[in-house]
């Protein structure tokens, strides 16, 4: 039973953690219509962008935020030169996919020409441990999971209560009425590449934080594991993908401590292969505006 | 490096045929190579025990070479269709393009993390060599014969998918699925079919490459791969055989392995490596920003119809009206001759074979013409909203019965259902006799239930004399016999399309835009193009979906012929139309539907005065 309650802490953590980077990719699919693959490669980048800055001195959270930054503001330059140019001039979205992916591994191997193929690690940052009730977790998880949870209250109210958030989600449901409407859904979606940078920086800095060694193939485990959340959430629905960070987390977590770690990643990928076939539109999403646009 | 230009080769033109041809997005074909390759490896590895026991593998058999090749190109065959079932879902191209992704990188890693499948990560070493017969020293040139040799095996089959009439029907696939299916083509078939063949070539090319390398390891098939041979795909030219052999030299090969060629640094071997994959995504980004189309372009083929006699009964002259806008004179010589029906070369002659058999059908004994269409309390639901509600009515064999009302009213949902679009909630469907409502969309059209589309759906890059080609029933080299044969096969029947095809062209005035990109079309040409794609089909009843908005008058007065001299000549046309005028000059009957319901039904010169129908279009 303690293996049990201590796996479903570790998965909490990871869950927040997930949920941290899929609510972010899971905002910029809806509001802006494009599925992002590059979206692992820039975990990558703001892990090692993290580890950088903690070479030389800084602190671990000061580096989170910096490399949250830093992803935020690579991110929303990556659409304004190479994604926004490229729906303009009417490309498919097979095209899109593709320079996305392609993108992804111009970043991955940029990081490895420089960083180099070894693996690296932020050393001992959990700092203290604390146990509660049978669960075991670390201070820096216990961060990590307090900073997810601002995140997602931050962005709720964004989209609830403020000018813009009512304009991402106009945007969202449906970008022609939005724009007649005299929203500048250019600047919206600008925003949007803006925040979701922002998540995903914060989460692959918060990853590389809990995992205790990565390297520079990490982008698409990365990347799956955001997709599996956001998936599961139904994509292109951000309470959704708070969710199923959850669930992936959770879940992964548990299975792993009942067999071995190494098929850690496998039932991840396995839940999402399963929801991809049978549900593809995600547990929640029946009649969204982001589904209905998936649909053939 | 010849091998490997001639296996990246193989999987490329593969990948081609799926992806460049069919539009099929198929980001795990790497993983169809990498089961060539280790299914080649377990079927000659013997025994594990036998080979010292220090890897571990399934299967383990020890059968001679060209069989362990054949059978895992089989195999892969196999495996192409399972990744072809996991697409049937129809969503969008980059949600399946990332299901894909998924399904590569999650075999990469299971494959990985369980040794006792195919070794785990280590990999699979003493590969033994399919030509380990041949003397060591003259081995490698051996090989490089044994792959030229398939390779031009493998690109003389290739031709026969590209080129012909099935290459027609999957690029139609590729620019429309839907207006693909009006026509009655199998989608769900043509896909499985093509990703059954480009596993086939995935399987070729990973088995020749265990066999030469010895060895094969998860880090050969990392997603990226794929990608690879997609850059050069999309450098070399996008559906064209020739312009993949100059993509697979330039990337693959000049890149990726030219990279090893530059000055290496001591402290980073991998450098080059990692430079050639980065020239690699910046490549594969500059050309589908700057020239997605390749170097090489897909081939447009031409049936122009300047040097053909004009033999149809038209006065060659005709041959030469000029493309048809906004100002055509309406004593256009094409509309003198629909309206005439000029000698056999009228519409009727041109599409004779199916209206003549529904004409000897539609005439019963009883005096009245039977229904060819009995629709029965149809339902469709979206949500809460009842978008077609219990619609009763029928459409008489050899008429046209035009259905008219509201916006909203169901019209379109209507074609929908009977065409087999739209799945109905309830309420029966029966087209000559015959329960339909259960079937798929491309079954209905092949039984004669075409329709067209509100907004003209054409196949952008096909030319405008292949839109109709492509719609022709029955075509033999679409089939499987027609790739085995060959040529000779269809080349009559495609002779004789093409006659009909510039026919149709010649009468509705486009015989110059025959080797034209439809896309390049203006719209009043795509929306006749529209209409003489569906007549190509063979349609016994033909469901036009308001053919007449946005065109000019003398086209519009150039359709209005047509429909009339084909109603005469015994087909069944239900029209959807707002321009009444149009519908009273056409129509016998005419069904009026209001929120879901048909309303009412008669004359239009009846149904004018009828209470219900002004209150639906005053109110409505």
């Amino acid at each position: 039973m303690s293996v049990f309650i201590e796996a479903v802490g570790f998965g909490v953590a990871a869950g927040a953690v997930i949920a941290l980077g899929a609510v972010g990719f899971t905002v910029q699919f809806g509001i802006s219509n494009v599925l992002n693959i590059t979206y692992g490669a820039l975990m990558t980048l703001a892990a090692y962008l993290g580890y950088a800055l903690l070479s030389v001195g800084v602190g671990v959270w000061a580096a989170l935020a910096v490399a949250a930054a830093g992803i935020a503001v690579a991110s929303a330059g990556f659409n304004r030169l190479l994604i926004a140019p490229l729906r303009r001039r009417g490309t498919g979205f097979v095209g899109v996919v593709i320079v996305t992916v392609a993108a992804g591994i111009v970043i991955q191997y940029c990081i490895v020409a420089i960083a180099g193929p070894d693996t690296v690690s932020y050393g001992q940052q959990a700092g203290g441990t604390i146990r509660a009730a049978g669960f075991v977790v670390t201070t820096s998880q216990l961060i990590i999971i307090g900073l997810t949870v601002a995140a997602m209250l931050a962005l709720h109210l964004l989209l609830t209560r403020t000018q813009l958030g009512r304009a991402m989600r106009a945007t969202s449901a449906n970008p022609v009425v939005a724009r007649g409407c005299g929203i500048q859904t250019e600047r919206i979606i600008d925003v949007t590449w803006l925040i979701s940078g922002a998540l995903c920086g914060a989460a692959g800095v918060a990853l590389a934080i809990t995992t205790v060694t990565f390297d520079f193939t990490l982008g698409p485990i990365f990347l799956i594991y955001m997709i599996a959340a956001a998936v599961l959430g139904g994509i292109g629905q951000p309470y959704g993908a708070m969710l199923g960070g959850l669930v992936v987390g959770v879940g992964t977590q548990v299975a792993a401590a009942y067999t071995s770690p190494a098929y850690q990643d496998v039932y991840a990928f396995g839940l999402l292969i399963l929801m991809l076939l049978i549900r593809p539109r995600g547990l929640l999403a029946a009649g969204t505006a982001s589904a209905r646009r998936l649909a053939g | 490096m010849l091998v490997y230009l001639g296996t990246d080769l193989l999987a490329a033109w593969g990948l081609n045929l799926e992806f460049g041809v069919a539009g099929v997005v198929n980001f795990a074909y790497i993983v169809l190579v990498a089961a060539g390759a280790y299914l080649y490896a377990v079927f000659t590895l013997g025994p594990p025990a036998a080979m010292g026991g220090f890897q571990q593998y399934i299967i383990g058999a020890r059968l001679p070479a060209a069989a362990a090749v054949a059978l895992a190109a089989l195999i892969c065959c196999g495996l192409g269709c399972l990744i072809g079932v996991t697409g049937l879902k129809r969503l969008r191209a980059d949600y399946q393009a990332m299901v894909m992704l998924v399904i590569s990188i999650l075999a990469t890693t299971i494959v990985g993390a369980d040794t006792g499948l195919f070794n785990g990560n280590a990999g699979l070493s003493l590969i033994p060599n399919p030509l380990a017969s041949v003397d060591p020293a003259r081995r490698g040139w051996y090989y490089v014969a044994v792959v030229a040799v398939i390779c031009t095996a493998g690109y003389l089959v290739l031709r026969r998918f590209t080129t012909g009439p099935l290459g027609r029907a999957l690029r139609a696939v590729r620019e429309d699925e839907d207006a693909a299916i009006s026509v009655g083509k199998n989608v769900v078939g043509l896909r499985l079919a093509v990703q059954a063949v480009g596993g086939v070539y995935a399987g070729l090319s990973g088995a020749l490459l265990a066999g030469f390398i010895g060895g094969w390891s998860p880090s050969a098939w990392e997603y990226v791969e794929t990608l690879a041979l997609l850059t050069a795909i999309i450098v070399g030219g996008l559906g064209n055989d020739a312009g993949v052999l100059l993509g697979v030299v330039i990337v693959p090969v000049l890149i990726l392995q030219g990279v090893q060629f530059l000055p290496q640094i001591e402290s980073a071997p991998q450098l080059a490596d990692d430079l050639g994959w980065i020239i690699l995504g910046l490549l594969t980004i500059a050309f589908v920003f700057t020239r997605p189309q390749g170097l090489i372009p897909e081939r447009r083929p031409r049936h122009g119809m300047s040097a053909v006699p004009a033999d149809t009964g038209v006065p060659p002259a005709e041959a030469r009206v000029p493309p048809d806008e906004a100002g055509a004179p309406l004593a256009d010589s094409g509309v003198a001759a629909l309206a005439t029906g000029a000698g056999s070369a009228g519409l009727a002659g041109i599409i004779a074979v199916r209206t003549d058999a529904s004409s000897a059908r539609a005439d019963p004994g009883d005096g009245g013409r039977a229904p060819i269409l009995n629709v029965d309390g149809l339902v469709k639901r979206y949500g809460g909203v009842h978008a077609v509600d219990g619609a009763t009515f029928t459409a008489a064999a050899g008429g046209i019965t035009g259905l008219i009302g509201p916006n909203g009213a169901g019209k379109s949902t209507v074609l929908g259902l009977v065409s087999g679009f739209v799945r109905p909630d309830a309420g029966r469907i029966t087209f000559d006799g015959r329960d339909v409502a259960a079937l798929p969309a491309h079954r209905r059209a092949r039984l004669g239930i075409v329709r067209t589309f509100q907004l003209p759906r054409e196949f952008r890059a096909l030319t405008t004399i292949e839109n109709l080609l492509v719609a022709a029933p029955g075509q033999r080299g679409e089939s499987a016999a027609g790739v085995a044969a060959g040529r000779w096969l269809w080349r009559r029947d495609e002779d004789e399309l093409t006659e009909a095809a510039r026919g149709l062209l010649r009468l509705f005035g486009m015989a110059e835009t025959a080797d034209e990109r439809a896309g390049r079309l203006s719209g009043g040409q795509k929306r006749m193009l529209e209409v003489m794609r569906a007549l190509m089909a063979g349609p016994r009843l033909l469901l036009l979906d308001e053919p007449m908005a946005g065109l000019a008058p003398a086209l519009a007065e150039r359709l209005e012929a047509a429909c009339r001299q084909l109603a005469g000549a015994g087909m069944s046309i239900l029209l959807v139309e707002h321009e009444l005028g149009v519908v009273e000059r056409l129509c016998e009957t005419v069904v009026v539907m209001h929120q879901g319901k048909v309303i009412s039904e008669g004359r239009m010169a009846e149904l004018r005065t009828r209470k219900e129908v002004q209150d639906a279009y005053v109110v409505g």
